[in-house]
Order: C-alpha cells, then sequence, then structure tokens
C-alpha cells in the first residue's frame, strides 16, 4: 500500500476517534441442521488491533467470518461491526475480505474483477484507473491484470484475492486463511502487507492454523476449537500463561519432588532433570536457595517459555480428549 | 447503482462466456431457414390459387386459404423462436445464481456493500434484457419475413411480440427463483419438468375442445397453466397472429380447434393474464426472500 494510502487512513481512523470496537460479538451461536458449528462465541477487536483467530480446520473459524460478513445469518447471539449489525449492506463499506477458497469468476481478467469489485466498494472509474495498477503492482501481479483469471496459478489468485480485500482502502480486513497458496516468499510478503495495515491503523482479523503466521503478525489471539474459545489475550500473556522451569540436580528422589511439589506441579522428570509448573517466575530465587539449603547440588535453573504451538496443541488436544 | 454495476458485469460474463456470439450465430441461422421455407411454401400455394383462377373455381376460398397457410407458417415459425426463448430463459435462469455459490465466487461479491436484493435485481435485469433483444429480433425477423414474402401481418403483431417476452420472463424469473434455493442441476431438472408439464397441460386444454368437449381435461389444462403460465402465454400470443377469417371459419366448425395442438383459437382469459403477468413479479419476491435467508 502506498504512503498516501496509509497517510488516508490514519486520518479515517482518527476521525472517527470512537471507541467503538471494530469487531464485537456476544454469544455468537450457529447450527448447521444439528451440527454446531459455532458456541457461544464472545470477543472484542478493537480499532488498529491485528487479531489472530486460531484453530483447527473445522473449529468455526471460516463460520464465524462468514456471519461478520452477512454471508451467514447466525443462529444465536449478536455481530456487530463497528457497532453495526453486518446484514446492513452499508456496514460493509469499511471491511474488505479475502474469502478462504478465493474463488472468483475465472472468465474475467484480474483487472476486470478489481474494477467490479471496486464500483460495487463505491469507487469510480477514474480512481480505479490509477488504484488497479498500482494494487496489481503491490500484490505482485503487475502486469498480469489483463490476463484471465482461469489462468492465473493458485499462488497468483490468492495474490489477486489481497488485492481486493485491500482495494477501496478498507478500515477492517478480514483475512481467512491467506497464506494457504503462497510459497515462503509469499508468506513473507502477506505478513509484511498486514504488517503495512496495521501500520496504516487498519483492523486485522486473521483466521489461521498457520501458528507461526499468527506469532509473527498478530497483537491478541484467540484460540477455537469446536467452536469454542479455549483460550484468548495477549499472544505474551497466553504463550507464558503457564510456566515452566526446568530444574537440573544431582538426584531426584522422592523428598525432591514433595519439595517441588509444594511451589508447582511435576510437568515430567527425565533422569535427574524435572520440569516444573509455576504461576509466576517469581519463584525460582527462593526455590533455588531452598533447594541448595536441602542440600541438593543444583546445576541449573532455567524458565522455559512455551511456544504458541505448545499451547494451541495442549489446548486443542484437551478438546479432543475430553 | 450497484444494480447496474452486477447488470452491466452479467452482460461482460454473456459475453464473455461466448454466450452472445453463439446465440447471434444460431439465430441468423434460425431466421435463414424459415425465410426460405417460407417463401417456398408461400409460392407453391400461390400457384394453387392461380391454377385454381384458371379453372375458374372457388378462388376466394383458394385466396382465404393462402391467406391461413401464411398466417400458420408464421404462427409454425414464432412456435419455433418462443420455444428457443424459452429454453434460453430456463437456461439462462438456472445459470444465474447457484453456480456463483457452489463456485464460491459469490462470497467475494456479497461481503460487498450490496444487497441480495440488489444482486438478484441486476442478474435479472441483465439476462432480461439479453433475452428480451432475442425475442425482438427473432419475431421481428420472422414478422418482416411474412410481410415481405406475403405481404401478411398479424392483426396486432405489438400484442404477439408482447406476449411472447413474457412469457420468456416468467421463465426466467422461475428459474432464478429456483436457482436461489436448488443446486444447478436439480433446479434444471426441475425447471425443465415445469415447462413439460406446462406445455402438456396447453395440448389437454387443446384436446378438452375437440366435440363433444371434457371439462375435467380442460381443468387439468388451466392447472398446469396456473403452475406456470408459459405455454398459456403462448397460446395468447398464437391467437394474434391468426387472421380473424380463418378464426370465424373455426368458430363455425362449433368451436373446435382446427389449427395445429399448440396455437389456440381463442384468446388469453383475462384473469390468466393477470395471473401470468404477476407470475414474474411473484417469482421474484420469493427469490429475494429465499435468498435473504440463505447461508452461503
Amino acid at each position: 500500500m502506498s504512503q498516501t494510502a496509509s497517510a488516508d487512513h490514519a486520518a479515517g481512523i482518527a476521525g472517527t476517534g470512537s471507541a467503538v470496537p471494530a469487531i464485537a460479538t456476544s454469544g455468537l451461536r450457529k447450527s448447521f441442521g444439528s451440527r454446531v458449528a459455532l458456541h457461544d462465541l464472545t470477543l472484542a477487536v478493537q480499532p488498529g488491533e491485528v487479531f489472530g483467530f486460531l484453530g483447527p480446520n473445522g473449529a468455526g473459524k471460516t463460520t464465524a467470518m462468514k456471519i461478520l460478513l452477512g454471508l451467514v445469518r447466525p443462529s444465536g447471539g449478536e455481530a456487530l461491526i463497528f457497532g453495526r449489525s453486518p446484514a446492513e449492506p452499508a456496514a460493509r463499506r469499511r471491511v474488505g475480505y479475502l474469502p478462504e477458497h478465493f474463488r472468483f469468476q475465472e472468465w474475467a481478467t484480474g483487472a476486470e474483477l478489481l474494477d467490479f469489485h471496486g464500483r460495487l466498494a463505491g469507487l469510480g472509474g477514474t480512481e480505479l484507473a490509477g488504484r488497479i495498477p498500482e494494487l496489481l503492482e503491490r500484490v505482485g501481479l503487475a502486469g498480469r491484470g489483463g490476463e484471465r483469471v482461469r489462468r492465473y496459478s493458485k499462488g497468483m489468485t490468492q495474490r489477486l484475492g489481497l488485492a481486493l480485500a485491500i482495494l477501496h482502502r478498507p478500515d477492517l480486513v478480514l483475512l481467512d486463511e491467506p497464506t494457504s497458496a503462497l510459497d515462503p516468499v509469499g508468506r513473507r510478503e502477506v505478513r509484511e502487507l498486514v504488517r503495512e495495515l496495521a501500520a496504516a491503523g487498519v483492523t486485522v482479523f486473521l483466521n489461521s492454523h498457520l501458528l507461526t503466521e499468527v506469532e509473527a503478525v498478530c497483537d491478541r489471539v484467540a484460540i477455537v476449537s469446536q467452536g469454542r474459545v479455549l483460550a484468548s489475550g495477549p499472544l505474551d500473556d497466553l504463550a507464558g500463561a503457564v510456566t515452566q522451569l526446568r530444574l537440573l540436580l544431582d538426584r531426584a528422589d522422592r523428598e525432591l519432588l514433595a519439595l517441588l511439589g509444594r511451589h508447582g506441579e511435576v510437568v515430567a522428570v527425565e533422569g535427574t532433570a524435572v520440569t516444573l509448573a509455576v504461576g509466576t517466575l517469581d519463584v525460582a530465587p527462593d526455590l533455588a536457595r531452598l533447594l541448595v539449603t536441602s542440600g541438593y547440588r543444583l546445576y541449573g535453573l532455567v524458565p522455559v517459555q512455551r511456544s504458541l504451538e505448545d499451547v494451541f496443541v495442549d489446548l486443542v488436544g484437551e478438546v479432543r480428549e475430553g | 447503482m450497484s444494480v447496474l454495476v452486477v447488470a452491466r458485469w452479467t452482460l461482460l460474463e454473456a459475453r464473455r462466456r461466448r454466450l452472445v456470439l453463439a446465440g447471434v450465430a444460431l439465430s441468423v441461422a434460425f431466421v435463414a431457414l424459415f425465410a426460405l421455407g417460407y417463401a417456398l411454401l408461400y409460392h407453391d400455394q400461390q400457384r394453387a390459387v392461380v391454377e385454381a383462377e384458371v379453372l375458374g373455381a372457388g378462388v376466394l376460398s383458394a385466396r382465404e386459404e393462402l391467406l391461413a397457410v401464411s398466417s400458420l407458417l408464421l404462427v409454425l415459425g414464432l412456435y419455433g423462436v418462443q420455444f428457443l426463448g424459452a429454453l434460453l430463459g430456463l437456461f439462462l435462469g438456472v445459470a444465474s445464481v447457484s453456480p456463483e455459490i457452489d463456485s464460491g465466487a459469490l462470497h467475494a461479491v456479497l461481503a460487498r456493500p450490496l444487497s441480495r436484493l440488489q444482486y438478484l435485481l441486476g442478474r435479472f435485469l441483465a439476462l432480461a434484457g439479453l433475452l428480451a433483444a432475442y425475442v425482438l429480433v427473432m419475431s421481428g425477423a420472422l414478422l418482416l419475413t411474412a410481410r415481405v414474402v406475403a405481404g401478411f401481418t398479424p392483426g396486432d403483431a405489438r400484442r404477439v411480440v408482447g406476449l411472447m417476452l413474457l412469457e420468456v420472463l416468467i421463465l426466467l424469473a422461475v428459474s432464478l427463483l429456483g436457482s436461489t434455493v436448488l443446486p444447478t442441476l436439480a433446479n434444471g431438472v426441475v425447471m425443465l419438468a415445469l415447462f413439460g408439464v406446462a406445455w402438456l397441460g396447453g395440448i389437454l386444454g387443446f384436446v378438452a375442445t375437440i366435440p363433444p368437449g371434457n371439462e375435467l381435461l380442460a381443468n387439468l389444462g388451466t392447472a398446469a397453466g396456473l403452475l406456470l403460465p408459459a405455454d398459456a402465454v403462448w397460446r395468447g400470443a398464437s391467437f394474434h397472429v391468426l387472421p380473424p377469417s380463418f378464426l370465424a371459419a373455426t368458430s363455425l366448425a362449433g368451436g373446435a380447434q382446427d389449427g395445429p395442438p399448440f396455437v389456440s383459437t381463442a384468446p388469453m382469459a383475462p384473469a390468466m393474464l393477470a395471473w401470468a403477468l404477476a407470475y414474474p413479479v411473484a417469482c421474484l419476491a420469493v427469490a429475494v426472500a429465499a435468498f435473504r435467508r440463505r447461508d452461503l
């Protein structure tokens, strides 16, 4: 996105200046027949945030996004974008969307598709004439706008989809698995695009099951599985919610485990190495002194920061087993 | 505004999918064939009239025969046009919405500030425009042929063309409605079956007029016409093609149909005409209501 576009955005956000969340849902529910796709989804995304909606395939991520776009009607609860129901067409004026399977009318050329969507978004012909080549350039499709979408590779189609999503300089962009068809270079480009959007004050709502991608760009995440939010919060809090200490001692006897058990939960014992889950890292110095005074030889005490992937696998695994 | 954007997009699609090109090419072939056949048959009949004049017998009835042939040949050609137009209307309607849902191309479109009503209206208007152009050009070409070759013009050509337009719009509207609620293939099957029922209803109605007449058959024919007033509207149009002398001859024959089974020698009942006019509007209203509820 160009510099001027970014400035436009900043001005737009400052102009609205309200505390209305970009996205707010409460008790959102959707069932298709007997299958419940979404249970009681409640979340709020503030303007300017990059929000990651994480979950395994079939978790209800796409359903939630479609409700936010008025494509699917909720069975219960409420969804609002900038304080308005997405069922009202005018409420979607400030929203850009990249669908999961990024399928577009294949008989059209990329430029025609951009023109069509631009006009639907309320842009004029002269504005579009300048905007379309700029966008094609931005997503790496410079010079390919005259080709039929049918001839595009999957990666090119997804790039076109990204151009469609940011075409009208929206304030909120919903991206459903935006890098599924891209190679590593393309993925990096999308990460840069998301960062640029965020820098320009655009709210980004990102559906993904690619954790590294979410970790790289999101401010906050929600982890969903089987239609429920399992955890949500700032990325650092979520990944650090459960802190672990890894201790290396001369021996790991029953007394030691009992002593450690009073300060946390013993997660694993491998030889004389013990992994202890603790509420806060502040117990570490005291624990070190206690161990030494109790006659243990302490070779190492290292806090282990869990990755988002660990949190994800634990949470989703629990739900599947439970 | 958005309605026009969608309509323009739909016309571009028709062009890109070579629908317009194929339609024009086949129409030219149809009109050429009709003109040739019309001229040949008319001149044959004309020779028969000249021979009758030479013999000095039955000249008047021979001239009436010529008029009857001119009009029946025209009605036959128009029957072909309405049949092609009807199928075209069904195909365009069947392909109007559900393939876009199935392919997923509609998701990005309807996520725009575009209501489902606007989308459906845009689709309908563009397709109706294409169909109207088809019917106007084709029926106009046939009427012109009859006029040039035989000097024959139906009493109310405007009503003929108007009713033929109404018929294709009815078929477009009902298949567009089907397209918002059914998968493409299922909709195609249902629409062809409905079209067949309406056609059969027309035939039953025709058979019912053969003396001594059969009220049950007539009622069945009317019921089929109410279900889908396509054939009934065509019959209404065909009535206006036939010359008064032909109609008078039929009424002398005791009200029994004398022409081919796919034309009507009686005008359309006003109630049926009112129903036929309301039908496409009702179909569109139901389509919008159903499409608004549909999850994509």
